[in-house]
């Protein structure tokens, strides 16, 4: 357990860091910045088009509010942690209090009404609720598995049995 | 009846949409460092028959749809707990919300 709290420090810093996009900037500037191109009217950030990509952009997806390091949010602060348990190290989150288009976006995009959301190989999975059930019954560790992704929890159950 | 009127409003859709068996509505609000009489943050307990054989995702689904005008209004946020009569019987727990962080005001 005190490994995947360990692990939990480098997921604030690694997803922090994806926060901010590939080049550096919030990512509100780096959605206008890549234009009207895909004629959605106007290209917003929480276009149908936008969110796609986004939820396509990376096996494990989380639009929440804060960031990883900082959540600013009760239910956003448990789907963090709750990840950081099963030592997910490498996902993408996405702040919507930076952008109310994507925020807006994220609920159409879902037809779900609330934040956190969570998408797991590009598809919505839900909010807290649903990640602390799937948690707490073995789902999670096994759709982690679909995507290839090993739960530290397998390990740290490993340790005690070995013990 | 306790609560305020959007506790009301919630259990009323709440029991005609699901017909439940057992129904919890709690204010979270205070929690969530709303004023007094604040009704932002609702938790809910559903206990209904018509969630047998669907995947929590669904369950959830149709809790919101029965608010839907409430969501897209005065309540902020939902956390929702879906039983069967089966489940609840056998393990009759209302997981409580997570704790605030209360950094965002909204």
């Amino acid at each position: 357990m005190r490994a995947a709290v360990r692990e939990g420090w480098r997921i604030g810093a690694a997803a922090a860091g994806a926060l901010r996009g590939r080049a550096g900037r919030p990512l509100s500037q780096a959605a206008g910045d890549s234009g009207g191109a895909d004629g959605s009217g106007g290209g917003g950030s929480g276009s149908r088009e936008a969110v796609e990509r986004l939820v396509r952009e990376h096996p494990v997806v989380v639009f929440m509010k804060g960031s990883p390091a900082q959540p600013l949010c009760g239910f956003s602060n448990a789907v963090v942690q709750i990840l950081r348990l099963h030592g997910v190290e490498d996902y993408r989150a996405h702040d919507v209090l930076q952008d109310p288009d994507l925020r807006q976006g994220v609920k159409n995009y879902s037809n779900w009404p609330t934040i956190p959301q969570v998408y797991l190989n590009g598809e919505f999975v839900g909010g807290c609720d649903i990640l602390l059930q799937m948690h707490q019954n073995g789902d999670l560790v096994e759709e982690l598995k679909k995507l290839g992704i090993r739960s530290a929890l397998l390990d740290a159950e490993k340790d005690k049995e070995k013990k | 009846g306790a609560g305020g009127p959007l506790a009301r409003t919630i259990r009323a859709k709440l029991t005609a949409a699901l017909q439940p068996t057992h129904l919890e509505v709690r204010n979270d609000s205070p929690r969530h460092g709303g004023p007094p009489g604040a009704e932002t943050h609702f938790g809910v307990l559903v206990v209904s028959g018509l969630f047998a054989g669907l995947p929590p995702l669904q369950r959830h689904r149709l809790v919101h749809e029965a608010l839907r005008a409430e969501l897209a209004g005065p309540l902020h946020a939902l956390q929702v707990t879906a039983r069967t009569p089966e489940q609840w019987q056998s393990d009759p727990k209302n997981p409580p919300a997570p704790p605030c962080l209360g950094g965002s005001k909204r």
